[in-house]
């Protein structure tokens, strides 16, 4: 690199820098001792980022699981709601996990603290299922009992002749009192 | 990980050889605060033992060894910064970090011209600093200057010669000419 002119000028001031840093320089065994004696000494373990990080994490994996928890039910419900044959099906699953439940607890080998979930969720779901099974039966019940307004218009006193079948020994004469020609004959 | 103790000695040798530029380095990193370049340095000197900062031959020593104590000078720098916003509250701590700011200077101003030409030194911006720190004082050429501040060649001539040109209206302002204009002539086949 040649330097000429106002480069040499910088450069002179550079050297007198040079020299005057080179006063105040510290020894290079003294740093390079210090440097040694803090990489020999134990690490602190603790470290205040990575404890965020994690404390963070488990925070989040927490509220994952209680959403999760809470958010099954209504899905089931729904489930359960739109597909009426499956409502059966899981009505006999639930009522015989409810009787193992119960025949266990009854005999002792299950306490009630150490429930497990599916038991608690097919509970619920159960709840929900008769509930649901309730309200159709009704619904059943009202429509078989349903009467039509009209229906008192259309009735006539030839009703329960309609409605009569004739009987299988009855000769053609009697046969013949049905026909309504045949009955005004009969009254001349 | 640490390195091997023989690979060690051999190393420690070249880091002694080189101790003195890799201080006036520091100093230019922590902006000439002597007790934060020799904490650099320490850093430095401890990340090369503990085998973080591993030299593989890809540059020569003095390059590698400057780029690395770029890098710390820089992260102590933000963590030191931080510190002081932290410590923001008890203003008895942040005094004391500060101090050793204000003592720096007090070694190096042994004349007029030097204050002044520090003076003129610190109005430049950062990269144009290093490339005339890394010119002139380290005696690197350009390439190697571009290779410690981690920019091309293109660039690291730019930051030069219009550094050099501040420093030069910088003197004249405060009219340090030595004697002569520092305007006067250009120097274009400087390097």
């Amino acid at each position: 690199m040649e330097i000429i002119g106002d480069d040499k000028k910088i450069r002179a001031l550079f050297s007198e820098a040079k020299l005057a840093d080179e006063q105040a320089m510290p020894s290079f065994t003294s740093v390079w001792h210090q440097a040694q004696s803090q990489a020999l000494r134990p690490r602190r373990a603790f470290k205040l980022s990575l404890a965020a990080v994690i404390a963070l994490l488990v925070c989040a994996l927490i509220s994952l699981a209680v959403w999760s928890q809470y958010s099954q039910p209504r899905a089931t419900y729904s489930a359960f709601a739109d597909v009426p044959a499956l409502n059966s099906l899981a009505a006999s699953v639930v009522k015989a996990v409810d009787e193992v439940s119960t025949s266990l607890v009854q005999k002792g080998t299950v306490h009630k603290p150490t429930r497990s979930r599916i038991t608690r969720s097919t509970t619920q779901s159960n709840a929900l299922i008769v509930a649901s099974n309730g309200k159709a039966a009704k619904e059943v019940t009202n429509i078989d009992n349903w009467q039509s307004p009209t229906a008192t218009l259309l009735a006539s006193q030839t009703d329960g002749l309609f409605k009569s079948l004739p009987q299988l020994n009855e000769n053609a004469n009697e046969l013949k009192s049905f026909l309504p020609g045949r009955a005004n004959e009969k009254e001349k | 990980m640490k390195i091997d103790p023989m690979e060690i000695v051999d190393f420690k040798a070249e880091l002694e050889r080189l101790h003195g530029c890799s201080f006036g380095w520091a100093l230019s990193c922590c902006r000439r605060d002597a007790t934060e370049a020799e904490e650099v340095l320490q850093t430095v000197y401890l990340k090369i033992f503990e085998g973080k900062a591993r030299y593989r031959g890809e540059s020569s020593l003095k390059t590698w060894l400057f780029a690395v104590i770029r890098k710390t000078a820089a992260t102590e720098y933000r963590r030191r910064l931080l510190r002081s916003l932290r410590l923001a509250a008890d203003p008895s701590e942040a005094n004391d970090l500060a101090a050793p700011l204000e003592n720096q200077t007090a070694s190096f101003e042994r004349s007029e011209v030097h204050t002044h030409f520090q003076g003129a030194l610190k109005t430049l911006p950062r990269r144009q600093r290093e490339a005339l720190h890394l010119v002139f004082y380290e005696d690197l050429s350009l390439r190697e200057a571009a290779d410690v501040m981690g920019v091309s060649i293109g660039s690291a001539r730019q930051h030069y010669e219009r550094g050099k040109k501040k420093l030069r209206e910088s003197l004249t302002r405060m009219e340090i000419g030595y004697g002569n204009n520092w305007g006067r002539q250009e120097n274009p086949s400087a390097v």
